[in-house]
C-alpha cells in the first residue's frame, strides 16, 4: 500500500542536440574510461516556470538508447564547458548521474536488434528489449542553487564509458529524445 | 523461521558454507544441459535475452517496471538449481555482496571472487565459460573483469536513502540505477591501447561472471528491507498477475521471500 504520494507534477521539456567532444582514454589501468560526444541542451530552463516551494526536484531523461555502451552520464547545470575531468561536486554545478547497462551491441541476426512496436492488442508478448528507457536523477539541491544563481538552468551531461563488447560503437554512446525538469510538491 | 534457507552476506560464510558454494557452482558450471550454470546465465542476456530491465510494455498494455520481481524469480531458480548440486546437508544458499560495505570501499570485489584459486583449484566464483554457439558471433571463452576504484560503489548513505523512499516505482527505478552502475563498474574495460570490456558491464554476458548473483543477491535482499519497511505488497496491484517468463511465476508470486523458502539476515552485527 502506498503511504505517500506525491502530487502536482510540473515539467519543462528541453529539445535535443549534441555537441562533439574528443574521444580521450585515460591511462590508469584501474580508471580506464572513453568519453563519447558530450549533450548541452540547446534551450536553457527559465526559473520562473519552477514552482516558489517545492521538496523534489528530478531531471528525467526520456527515451534513452541502451543498445550499446555502459556508461555513466554526469550530469552539471549550468557548465556548458563540463568535461571528464570536471570534479563531481556542488561548486561545478553536479547535479548527478545516471548509469546505463548497456546491451554491449548486437548479437543476434540481421533484424534481432530493430525495436519493434506492438503489433496489435492481443500480441502477448513484453516489447522489445532495447525499447529506449527513461533514467531518473533527483538534483533537489543542485536545482535550487542553479535557481538561486541564475535565472536559467542549461544542462550538460558528460558520458563516461567504463564497458563494452567489440560490438559496440564507442563513437556516439549517449542518445536521448528530451529531459524533462519534474518538482514535486 | 524454521525450515527458511538463510542467505548470507559472502564476508560472513564460513569456510565450509564457503567451500560447499563453490562445489554447487563447479559442478554445476561442468553441466550443459538444462540444469547446468550456462544455460541459466544464458536466459538473462545472450542468447535467449528473458531479462527484464526498466519498463516495458506486456500482454495487458500495462507498462510494467517487472526489474525486481523478474530478477527474484531469476535468483531464485538459479539458486535451486546449484543447490541440486550439493549435498543436502550443506544447505547451499546464494550469499550477497553488499558493495555499500566499508570493506567493498576498501577491497571492491570480495576476496571469495578475486581469488584465481582456492584449495588448489580454479576458483568457480572467479570466473566462468561462456559458451554460446548462436550466439552471433558465437562466444566460447572465459568471463572477465575489470573492476574500477572502490571509492565509487554506492554509500551507506545511498542505500539509507534509498530505503526511505516510499514509492514502489520510485525505488525500484532509483535501485535499477545503482544496480545499472555496479555493472558498469564490476566489468569496467581492460585499458590500454585495445581495451576490452568486462562481461559485468553489459547485458549480454553479465550473468555469466559468477559475481552477478551475489550482486543481485544484494538487490533483493534491499527489497527485502524495503518492504520490511513499506510493505511487502507495497506494489502497484495491476503488475500482480503479470508472468515472470520463463519462470512459472507471477509478479504475486515472488511479493515475500519467506513463502519462496528464504530469508536475509536484517541486520548484521559482526565483532
Amino acid at each position: 500500500m502506498v503511504t505517500k504520494r506525491r502530487t502536482k507534477r510540473r515539467s519543462k521539456r528541453a529539445s535535443k542536440t549534441k555537441s562533439v567532444a574528443a574521444l580521450v582514454t585515460a591511462k590508469p589501468a584501474q580508471e580506464a574510461y572513453r568519453v563519447s560526444k558530450v549533450y548541452t541542451s540547446p534551450k536553457s530552463i527559465p526559473i520562473a516556470e519552477l514552482p516558489a516551494d517545492y521538496s523534489r526536484a528530478d531531471l528525467e531523461f526520456i527515451r534513452i538508447d541502451h543498445s550499446g555502451a555502459s556508461y555513466e552520464g554526469r550530469v552539471f547545470l549550468n557548465n556548458p564547458g563540463a568535461d571528464e575531468n570536471t570534479p563531481t561536486v556542488e561548486e561545478t554545478g553536479y547535479a548527478g548521474s545516471f548509469y546505463i547497462f548497456g546491451h554491449g551491441g548486437c548479437f543476434g541476426d540481421v533484424g534481432h536488434c530493430e525495436v519493434n512496436g506492438k503489433k496489435d492488442a492481443f500480441d502477448p508478448r513484453p516489447s522489445h528489449p532495447l525499447e529506449p528507457i527513461r533514467k531518473v536523477v533527483i538534483a533537489t539541491a543542485a536545482i535550487k542553487r542553479a535557481a538561486a544563481q541564475s535565472k536559467e538552468i542549461g544542462v550538460t551531461v558528460v558520458p563516461i564509458v567504463v564497458s563494452w563488447t567489440e560490438q559496440t560503437d564507442l563513437t556516439n554512446v549517449m542518445n536521448f529524445d528530451h529531459i524533462n525538469l519534474v518538482a514535486y510538491d | 523461521m524454521a525450515g527458511l534457507t538463510l542467505r548470507k552476506n559472502v564476508d560472513s560464510l564460513t569456510p565450509e558454507e564457503l567451500q560447499a558454494l563453490r562445489e554447487a557452482y563447479r559442478k554445476a558450471q561442468a553441466i550443459m544441459d538444462n540444469r547446468g550454470y550456462n544455460y541459466h546465465a544464458g536466459l538473462h542476456g545472450i542468447p535467449n535475452w528473458y531479462c527484464w530491465h526498466h519498463d516495458h510494455v506486456q500482454g495487458s498494455n500495462v507498462n510494467a517496471n517487472l526489474f525486481l520481481p523478474w530478477h527474484r524469480a531469476y535468483l531464485l531458480y538459479f539458486e535451486r538449481a546449484i543447490r541440486d548440486q550439493a549435498p543436502a546437508n550443506a544447505k547451499v544458499a546464494l550469499p550477497w555482496w553488499d558493495w555499500s560495505s566499508l570493506a567493498s570501499h576498501t577491497t571492491g570485489v570480495p576476496v571469495a571472487f578475486s581469488v584465481p584459486t582456492a584449495n588448489g583449484q580454479p576458483n568457480p566464483l572467479y570466473r566462468a565459460r561462456i559458451v554460446a554457439p548462436t550466439s552471433n558471433p558465437p562466444i566460447n571463452r572465459f568471463t572477465r573483469r575489470f573492476p574500477r576504484n572502490p571509492a565509487q560503489l554506492p554509500s551507506k548513505q545511498n542505500v539509507t536513502d534509498l530505503l526511505n523512499l516510499s514509492q514502489f516505482n520510485d525505488f525500484s527505478t532509483q535501485l535499477e540505477g545503482y544496480h545499472d552502475g555496479i555493472h558498469g563498474w564490476t566489468g569496467g574495460n581492460s585499458g590500454g591501447p585495445n581495451p576490452v570490456g568486462g562481461d559485468m558491464g553489459t547485458v549480454s554476458t553479465a550473468a555469466w561472471d559468477p559475481i552477478f548473483w551475489s550482486h543481485h543477491c544484494m538487490i533483493d535482499r534491499l527489497w527485502y528491507l524495503w518492504q520490511t519497511k513499506h510493505g511487502v505488497n507495497n506494489i502497484p496491484p495491476n503488475l500482480l498477475a503479470l508472468s515472470l517468463r520463463p519462470f512459472a511465476l507471477t509478479v504475486k508470486d515472488v511479493l515475500s521471500i519467506n513463502t519462496l523458502g528464504y530469508e536475509y539476515a536484517v541486520t548484521l552485527i559482526q565483532f
